[in-house]
């Protein structure tokens, strides 16, 4: 890579990291700034329904076969309901996961696309 | 979320890695991809990596590669990769009610990725206070070092691997939804949250599907935002 190249990369990895690292100074200063004055410190209510909405929307990205073929969407919808009902029983995270990934891999597997 | 504190059977650390291991069935199969692209297109084994280490999100680092192995203006490449990022200027601020005062949270920022945020969003309220950040580096160190990793793999033997095992990219990825899943079920606690859930997911699949893949988590969550508020007021679909 020339310097150019590398002018670039660095900007991209600096701004990267002050996107993710400049809105969480700026709240945590904002919510002390609130605390100092005698108030709640408590986030707008716009941002605490913004991060569950992000993850839904990560989910539903997420949920996209890389192959959109009849197979990987059923292996998807089943891996999915096996993933919710086994999590349904055990309120836990590692199990549900590991489950839905068996699930999703022996139809991808057995079924002939 | 679920904020019932829970007590740590070993070090918070140790949860931390533990709960982060289902990630790595999406990191790696795709820092994988990425390596193998990145050598395509023309950067080297440690140039590869270095990208990895220090850019550390998917979608940008394989617009990067992309934008910069077709000769784009290298200005244009820097701005569209961060506003592919832009996305994560959300993350922080939820989570910065669990976070305390510790410095060492600076640079732990680094790794607050999109499913870092999602599982830290889902766990740090149930982990007791002086947990977090232990729990936390745990998790975020275990997904950057798996990404750098899975770079490393792809940049120095990833045609041979894909070629081998073409089911890694094929079955590994779908770690992530099921994570996802598990991360967002327990929001849907009342009517109006699984509608507001429910169309932010619809809408994400329909504009992956629709080729916007790079804007379809903004979006769709914004979606789902507007929702809620429309419908936060209607006795029909409760409270939240």
């Amino acid at each position: 890579m020339d310097t150019s190249m590398w002018l670039a990369l660095v900007s991209i990895a600096v701004g990267t990291y002050l996107l993710r690292l400049l809105p969480y100074v700026w709240m945590k200063r904002s919510l002390a700034k609130k605390q100092m004055e005698g108030g709640i410190g408590a986030m707008p209510i716009w941002l605490t329904i913004l991060g569950p909405t992000m993850i839904a929307a990560m989910f539903g990205t997420s949920l996209v076969p890389i192959h959109s073929d009849a197979v990987s969407w059923l292996a998807t919808g089943v891996g999915t309901l096996i993933t919710f009902g086994v999590w349904t029983r055990t309120r836990s995270m590692g199990l549900p996961i590991l489950c839905g990934v068996v699930a999703f891999g022996i139809i991808t597997l057995l079924l002939p696309v | 979320m679920n904020t019932t504190t829970q007590t740590l059977a070993g070090t918070p650390w140790k949860q931390g890695v533990k709960d982060a291991i289902p990630l790595l069935g999406g990191y790696i199969p795709v820092a994988i991809s990425f390596g193998l692209i990145s050598i395509q297109s023309g950067f080297s084994v440690l140039e590869t990596i270095l990208i990895s280490t220090f850019i550390y999100a998917g979608a940008s680092q394989f617009l990067f590669v992309a934008m910069a192995a077709s000769g784009a203006p290298l200005w244009l490449v820097v701005i569209m990769t961060l506003l592919i990022n832009a996305r994560h200027v959300v993350y922080g601020p939820n989570l910065s009610p669990f976070l305390n005062h510790d410095k060492k949270w600076l640079p732990l920022m680094h790794g607050l990725t999109d499913q870092i945020f999602a599982l830290s969003h889902s766990r740090l309220p149930q982990l007791p206070e002086q947990a977090r950040i232990g729990w936390y580096t745990g998790a975020a160190v275990l997904a950057w070092l798996s990404w750098i990793a899975g770079t490393a793999l792809g940049a120095i033997a990833g045609d041979e691997l894909t070629q081998r095992w073409p089911l890694i990219n094929d079955i590994l990825p779908f770690a992530l939804p099921a994570l996802f899943l598990v991360l967002i079920i327990p929001r849907c606690n009342n009517r109006l949250w699984s509608m507001t859930i429910a169309l932010s997911a619809i809408t994400a699949v329909i504009l992956k599907m629709l080729g916007y893949p790079n804007v379809a988590i903004p979006l769709a969550a914004l979606c789902g935002a507007l929702l809620f508020y429309a419908l936060k007021d209607q006795r029909i679909v409760g409270g939240h």
